[in-house]
């Protein structure tokens, strides 16, 4: 039964993802290729413009103190809007297919019409959600290693903290697909449940950045994903934030089987 | 005969609206079962029901034992579905249709499937983006019948089809039914379901008003009477008996409802100095309107 699940998903979501994964893997190719450029201006982008060093430092989640070290820079890689923006527009597109994507296009008749659970069909769509996430995230790693010998020596990345950096992002991608699953779960439209999911990651991000500058929004970033996404800590220390990573993993997992439970349950109705 | 589809009470409320209201079916295996209605009745919500994709509000419905709300993957073992409002993935071709429901249901189902393209003249490895309606559902009965379910649930399935699918489509089912497979069929049109079923149940406004066979129907079904007298004179003083309701007179043709048998009539019309008489076949189509029309009540 799970073949033929699959063999329908993966028939869908080859495409996207691969091309998700090439975008990926060329935006990173080029960051990592003007990150020495972007290093050597900002001193002189900072005197001019001050604010853009809260950006910078609102961006990383982290202080930068005086001077910017090529592992902060290597850091900036993995926080760029453009990457995240990538990686979360595969996901919100992937996790809002069942059941919001096949009622909205109609085609859940048919789907559910096969001997097939909810839960089934709940589960193989988030196999291959979890699965294309890794391979996402690999080929923007790849990107970045393929570019990498491009670098001056003190910047270029070690794969073992690109990894661990990895893991985190992983973590993000696990929370926020979650809360897709779950918002895809309550709704009917997928165009709805995209915007939903679009804003509550936009608001995380924003209040993130915020709570770099305002004393209120820094009480209330415990409540965005971006919080746990340390990025130039990981590359900093060497070491796992094993914290955060669970607190991500822990939402996605509850949010995830949250809206498992609330699509075998609720009723199918047409649009 | 073994029930295949029971419900009890069967309710559906969407919010304030009531999408059907305390059905009571018994469907035999081996039957050809008509669920007719107009638009809005409840045959889909039914339907729905039926396969466990709404949960009833009250009651309950089982197919071949088994509760329709809880145990719906495995009743979807033996039952093959046509929806309605037929939406297919617009990237699927017939091929990789039977690849899929095949993997799924773990039977290879190819060969049926080329019987069954064969049959109903369809090219199978065509884009659904690229078909036309009529062939999107040709597709979909395919999905539907390639397993050879014990029981069949089409909702509105000569929607697109030309009358020569139409009628390869009823002498499939007539086939179904004489391997002794179950076919619900839900319709709009009363000359789909006439031909072609044993029993018919009428929903409108989400009850059902009429549940019998098609001969018993036809028993209740008024004809049409047309007596022709020797001139107008006799035709206007004519005493016509309660079983005959009189529509219309045109100088010495009266025309009238039939109520009830045709004995009497031949024996009243035996007595009155009539020159000729025809009796129309029972008119279900003015039956079933009547059941239609909400300011009536048939039963």
């Amino acid at each position: 039964m799970m073949r033929g699940l699959f063999t329908k998903t993966l028939h869908e979501v080859w495409l996207p993802t691969l091309l998700f994964g090439c975008s990926l893997l060329v935006v990173n190719v080029l960051l990592t290729h003007v990150l020495p450029q972007i290093q050597q201006g900002l001193g002189g982008m900072f005197d001019h413009l001050p604010f853009m060093r809260s950006m910078l430092t609102a961006l990383l989640g982290t202080e930068l103190g005086d001077e910017i070290t090529a592992r902060t820079m290597q850091a900036f890689l993995w926080v760029h809007p453009v990457v995240l923006a990538l990686v979360w527009a595969h996901e919100i597109t992937l996790c809002t297919r069942m059941p919001a994507g096949e009622i909205d296009r109609g085609t859940i008749d048919v789907l559910l019409g096969l001997p097939v659970s909810r839960r089934a069909v709940y589960v193989c769509e988030s196999t291959v959600w979890l699965v294309s996430g890794v391979l996402i995230l690999a080929m923007g790693l790849l990107g970045h290693r393929i570019a990498a010998p491009a670098m001056p020596e003190e910047m270029r990345p070690e794969l073992f903290r690109a990894g661990l950096v990895m893991a985190n992002l992983y973590g993000v991608y696990v929370a926020v697909g979650g809360i897709a699953f779950l918002v895809s779960a309550l709704s009917d439209r997928r165009g709805r449940a995209m915007a939903i999911v679009f804003g509550i990651v936009l608001a995380s991000f924003l209040l993130n950045f915020v709570a770099q500058f305002w004393e209120p929004a820094k009480q209330l970033a415990f409540l965005g994903v971006m919080e746990y996404y340390q990025p130039a800590q990981i590359l900093h220390s060497g070491n796992l934030p094993i914290g955060d990573l669970a607190i991500l993993l822990l939402v996605g997992g509850s949010t995830w089987l949250l809206g498992g439970e609330i699509v075998a349950r609720r009723s199918i109705c047409t649009v | 005969m073994m029930s295949i589809i029971t419900t009890e009470l069967l309710s559906r409320n969407y919010g304030t609206r009531v999408g059907i209201d305390a059905v009571n079916l018994e469907i035999g295996e081996g039957e050809i079962f008509g669920f007719l209605g107009p638009n809005g009745a409840g045959k889909t919500t039914t339907i729905r029901l039926l396969l466990g994709f709404l949960r009833p509000t009250l009651g309950r419905a089982s197919i071949g034992g088994l509760d329709c709300w809880l145990e719906s993957p495995r009743i979807k073992r033996e039952v093959g579905y046509l929806p309605g409002d037929l939406r297919l993935y617009p990237w699927l071709t017939g091929q990789t249709a039977l690849k899929i429901i095949g993997r799924v249901r773990n039977v290879d189902l190819r060969e049926d499937g080329a019987d069954l393209a064969d049959r109903f003249q369809l090219e199978m490895d065509l884009r659904v983006r690229k078909m036309s309606r009529g062939m999107r559902q040709k597709l979909g009965l395919i999905m539907a019948l390639v397993h050879k379910p014990r029981l069949l649930i089409l909702d509105e399935p000569t929607a697109g089809l030309d009358p020569l699918m139409q009628a390869e489509l009823a002498n499939h089912l007539r086939e179904l039914r004489a391997a002794g497979h179950t076919v619900f069929f839900s319709s709009h049109t009363l000359s789909e379901v006439e031909s072609l079923c044993d029993r018919v149940a009428i929903v409108r406004q989400g009850h059902i008003i009429a549940d019998e066979t098609l001969e018993s129907l036809r028993g209740r079904a008024r004809r049409i009477v047309e007596l022709v007298f020797p001139d107008g004179e006799t035709a206007a003083r004519v005493q016509l008996p309660d079983f005959l309701k009189l529509n219309r007179r045109d100088g010495c043709q009266c025309y009238c409802e039939l109520a009830g048998p045709t004995p009497p009539l031949i024996c009243w019309a035996g007595q009155q100095a009539i020159e000729d008489i025809s009796i129309s076949q029972p008119d279900l189509e003015s039956l079933f309107r009547k059941f239609y029309e909400s300011s009536l009540e048939p039963q």
